[in-house]
């Protein structure tokens, strides 16, 4: 074996012995250990931002490459309150003395920052605004304007709102100086993180309570008349009604004259589906009065009806005995028997669809399947038929105590505040009364008393905006507000993701098994994902990166949940899990079915996606620095399941990349790649490739309780008909 | 005749003691052999890159004060290195194994060799783990990084015949330790 041979040592090894022991240790050399590129980048970044904060008088790195100079961030002082947080004390020596530097930010360790507003850094003196604007850095990269209202520097980004769900750090660096010419010893850090961007609202949103908003209008008297038995015309620009006198009237919802129909002895009124025709019973007779024509037509039906109405084109009505239609020869058939035992049978509804009829019998309220013949009983005893949803798959009826909506089996689907109601083709329950009427969805959501006064035996137009109603022995009619929307599959099972991660980041493994089902639970179990994670970093936020239904039955939802590890104050890591919810059967509740864990990656190393929004033709894709646009187009792709690239086209503005032109297919798989060759405005490319695997959207629909229907358009408007003996 | 080499280093450290913007470049330079040598002392991966971020940081800050001695400017930063090892890892205890550390293929013996001499390399560094601090930070800065005795010097803040004496203590406990380790001839 070769000694070792090294001038600087033959003082030091003395014989062969120690010169052998050297050789030795030289054959060994450290292979390059491992390395993270990110990591030497970000360094890199870190210094020169460092560096640039050291260069007095100089633009800071961003700044001048970036922003333009002297832009006045307007509002900037308006309505200036700033909330003390945390205070940061610099001592300087001023002329004659020490004084202090303290500089506060309202934003400073505030961890939901709304985006759209400046960043305003607060300083306890005067400070010369070149210095201090040039000292500024912020990461992420982020192109900035300044505006000053006295002592306070407003901190704009000139994309006009910060970066969902990002960690800011916003340094005030060494080269900032006061007015008086003195610089800060040392740079001082404000640290923020934003919140999600504005989602819709899944909670009831707070009502106005008007007193006369609804524009109620009386139309007319009705003669005495207990009850309203009416019916819109399907145009909803006329009620059909039956006043006391047993008249069947018409008058414009807009108000005008009455015409009568039939003077006497008329009642159950009806409208046909198609809008062209109004049935109603009059004598004991059926008759059926077609709008174009002006013609009644007299139907001789047996037994006698008690209640007619519309099954598609053809007459439905009730008799003691039974539910029956017309055959084609014009003679009377039986489609169900009523029970001939027990109390007095009456037929109080059809449903829309012409499937079910409900009656009472004795105190109680049953659902007569017509093709079937079977009776179902609805509630308990002194159930009231109240009426059906548009689509006749759920009816309302009302119990001493509440209202109560019911599928067909009587199953209760949700109880509500005792009152009147009508469902409208919007899924709005209207609930009258004596002294005021509310608005719900049928779920209960949304509850909310949108007037005061009288309001019996509210009756919807098929446009569910406008309804009849009873005041004073009068009919009326008025405008209902609109509810919000419905709450959205993805709001339903977001509320779900939302209450798992706080759970987890309560540390309360109980309530976050309790979202979970048989296969959730499994991907938590031992040797899976973590449910509880502990130790440093340690777990401190969370955010939905992206959100898409991805099946309609049962409803299925996926969530990339970003998962933020904090060590101290700073955001260093996160870590994604992505979630499948279902719909349980039963409780018509989401759990969480399935969820598989994704990469570390490491924190303000280059730019970061941190919004993912995912429809059919087009993927919106926020970052959370501002990018270098020349490297957008090439650094963004969609590939298949076959890992063929798709067809996009690229746009950016405002760290948002647009890919539209795609047509993503229903279910399929597809995967989002952003490359490194992607760059930030201050130079930084990101750290490593990001992958996020996709569905092709399922098309979004509303929730659970949806039963909304589109409104029948009338053949024709429905004319004035002329009046009959 | 002077080094080129050395020549174009001073350049670079005095644009950045002007500027400390132009520090990027010798940061460059400079970045991996500082992080191999702090990786090596540290073995793990985040220790590394905190004890390398304060290295450099520290470095930048005190750039308008650096003194040219005439010794490599990579000294200079191996210095704050073992400072900062010194100062946050005085008490750390290896764990890596040896056999993941150091690359052994280096050329030489013939392969029937190999095997005995690999044995003996790896055995000698696990010797060294046990020497005290800085008789080890001697030898690896020598015999890992190649360094020139003054250079150690400079980075250890010490006289370079303190560092001969370091070294000579140093590999005489290795061979009072060694005995054991000479292959059969």
């Amino acid at each position: 074996m070769n000694a070792h041979h090294d001038p600087d040592l033959e003082d030091v090894l003395q014989d062969d012995e120690m010169r052998r022991i050297a050789s030795l240790l030289s054959a060994a050399r450290a292979p390059e250990p491992p390395l993270d590129e990110a990591f030497r980048t970000g360094l890199r970044r870190q210094l020169m931002n460092e560096a640039w904060a050291m260069t007095e008088g100089r633009l800071s790195l961003w700044r001048r490459a970036f922003a333009p100079p002297g832009l006045a961030w307007a509002g900037a002082a308006a309505g200036l309150v700033l909330i003390m947080s945390v205070v940061i004390y610099t001592s300087l020596q001023g002329g004659g003395g020490v004084q202090q530097i303290v500089v506060q930010s309202p934003v400073d360790g505030d961890r939901s920052v709304a985006v759209a507003q400046p960043i305003l850094v607060k300083f306890n003196q005067p400070m010369d605004h070149p210095s201090t604007e040039a000292a500024v850095q912020i990461m992420p990269a982020t192109n900035v304007t300044f505006g000053w209202h006295e002592n306070t520097l407003s901190v704009q980004p000139t994309g006009g709102t910060l970066a969902p769900n990002t960690q800011y750090h916003v340094t005030i660096g060494s080269g900032a100086k006061t007015a008086a010419g003195k610089p800060i010893s040392s740079p001082q850090t404000i640290t923020f993180v934003t919140t999600a961007p504005p989602t819709p609202a899944v909670t009831p949103t707070p009502r106005p309570t008007p007193t006369t908003a609804l524009g109620e209008k009386q139309l007319t008297g009705l003669a005495g008349a207990q009850s309203l038995v009416a019916q819109w015309s399907s145009d909803s620009s006329s009620v059909y009604y039956v006043d006391g006198r047993g008249a069947l009237n018409v008058i414009l919802a807009k108000g005008g004259a009455v015409t009568v129909i039939a003077p006497d002895g008329a009642s159950s009124p009806a409208v046909s589906p198609t809008g062209d025709r109004l049935a109603y019973i009059r004598n004991g007779k059926v008759e059926v009065l077609t709008f174009a024509s002006g013609k009644t037509d007299e139907l001789s039906v047996t037994p006698t009806p008690t209640l007619v109405d519309w099954a598609r084109d053809r007459i439905v009505w009730a008799a003691a005995d039974g539910v029956y239609t017309q055959a084609d020869d014009g003679s009377s058939h039986q489609l169900a028997p009523l029970p001939a035992t027990g109390g007095l049978v009456a037929v109080v509804s059809f449903s829309p669809d012409g499937s079910h009829a409900a009656y009472h019998q004795d105190q109680n309220l049953f659902l007569l399947d017509l093709a079937s013949g079977k009776s179902t009983q609805i509630g308990q005893a002194s159930a009231t038929f109240l009426g059906w949803s548009p689509s006749g798959s759920s009816l309302i009826y009302a119990t001493p105590d509440n209202d109560v909506v019911a599928d067909l089996h009587g199953v209760t689907q949700s109880t509500l505040p005792a009152g009147d109601t009508t469902w409208s083709t919007q899924d709005a329950i209207l609930i009258g009364g004596d002294t005021d009427i509310l608005q719900t969805r049928p779920d209960g959501t949304n509850l909310g008393r949108i007037s005061g006064g009288t309001f019996h035996f509210p009756t919807w137009a098929p446009n569910g905006s406008t309804f009849a109603f009873v005041r004073g022995g009068s009919l009326w009619v008025a405008t209902a507000p609109a509810l919000p929307p419905a709450p959205t599959v993805l709001d339903e099972a977001s509320v779900v993701v939302d209450n798992f991660m706080k759970a987890r980041l309560a540390v309360s493994a109980d309530q976050a098994n309790a979202l979970l089902d048989a296969n959730g639970k499994a991907a938590y179990a031992a040797g899976g994902l973590s449910l509880i994670i502990a130790g440093d970093p340690s777990f401190s936020r969370y955010y939905v990166l992206s959100s898409e239904v991805t099946g309609a039955d049962p409803d299925t939802a996926r969530f990339v949940v970003r998962l933020v590890l904090s060590h101290g104050k700073t955001d260093v890591s996160d870590q994604e899990e992505a979630l499948t919810l279902v719909r349980d059967a039963t409780s018509k509740q989401f759990v969480i079915d399935q969820a598989t864990g994704g990469a570390h990656r490491e924190l303000g190393k280059g730019a970061e996606v941190v919004s993912v929004d995912i429809q059919n033709d087009t993927v919106k894709v926020t970052f959370d620095s501002d990018l270098d646009p020349t490297t957008v187009t090439d650094g963004l792709t969609i590939v298949d399941s076959k890992g063929k690239k798709l067809d996009a086209t690229a746009s950016y503005a405002n760290r948002i990349v647009m890919l539209t032109g795609l047509n993503l297919k229903d279910g399929d798989a597809y995967r989002l790649v952003v490359l490194t060759t992607i760059r930030d405005v201050s130079g930084q490319n990101v750290a490593a490739e990001y992958d996020l695997d996709f569905f092709g959207p399922t098309a979004k629909r509303h929730g659970n309780h949806q039963d909304s229907v589109t409104p029948t358009p009338s053949p024709s408007p429905s004319p004035l008909p002329s009046p009959t003996s | 005749m002077s080094d080129p080499s050395r020549d174009d280093e001073r350049e670079l450290v005095e644009l950045a003691k002007r500027d400390t913007r132009q520090f990027g470049t010798l940061y460059d330079r400079h970045f991996q052999q500082i992080y191999r040598f702090v990786y090596s002392r540290v073995r793990e991966q985040t220790a590394a890159e905190d004890v390398t971020s304060e290295v450099f940081m520290k470095a930048l800050k005190a750039m308008p004060r650096y003194q040219d001695t005439g010794r490599p400017f990579a000294a200079w930063l191996y210095q704050i290195a073992v400072n900062a090892i010194a100062d946050r890892y005085r008490s750390l205890k290896t764990t890596q194994s040896l056999d993941d550390f150091h690359d052994l293929s280096v050329g030489g013996p013939a392969l029937e060799d190999l095997a005995a001499h690999r044995d003996e390399v790896r055995r000698i560094w696990a010797l060294v783990e046990d020497l005290p601090h800085q008789q080890r930070t001697a030898l690896v800065l020598k015999f890992q990084e190649d360094m020139k005795i003054e250079d150690i010097a400079v980075a250890m803040g010490k006289s370079p015949g303190a560092v001969k004496l370091l070294i000579h203590r140093g590999v005489t406990r290795l061979r009072e330790g060694a005995d054991t380790l000479r292959p059969v001839e």
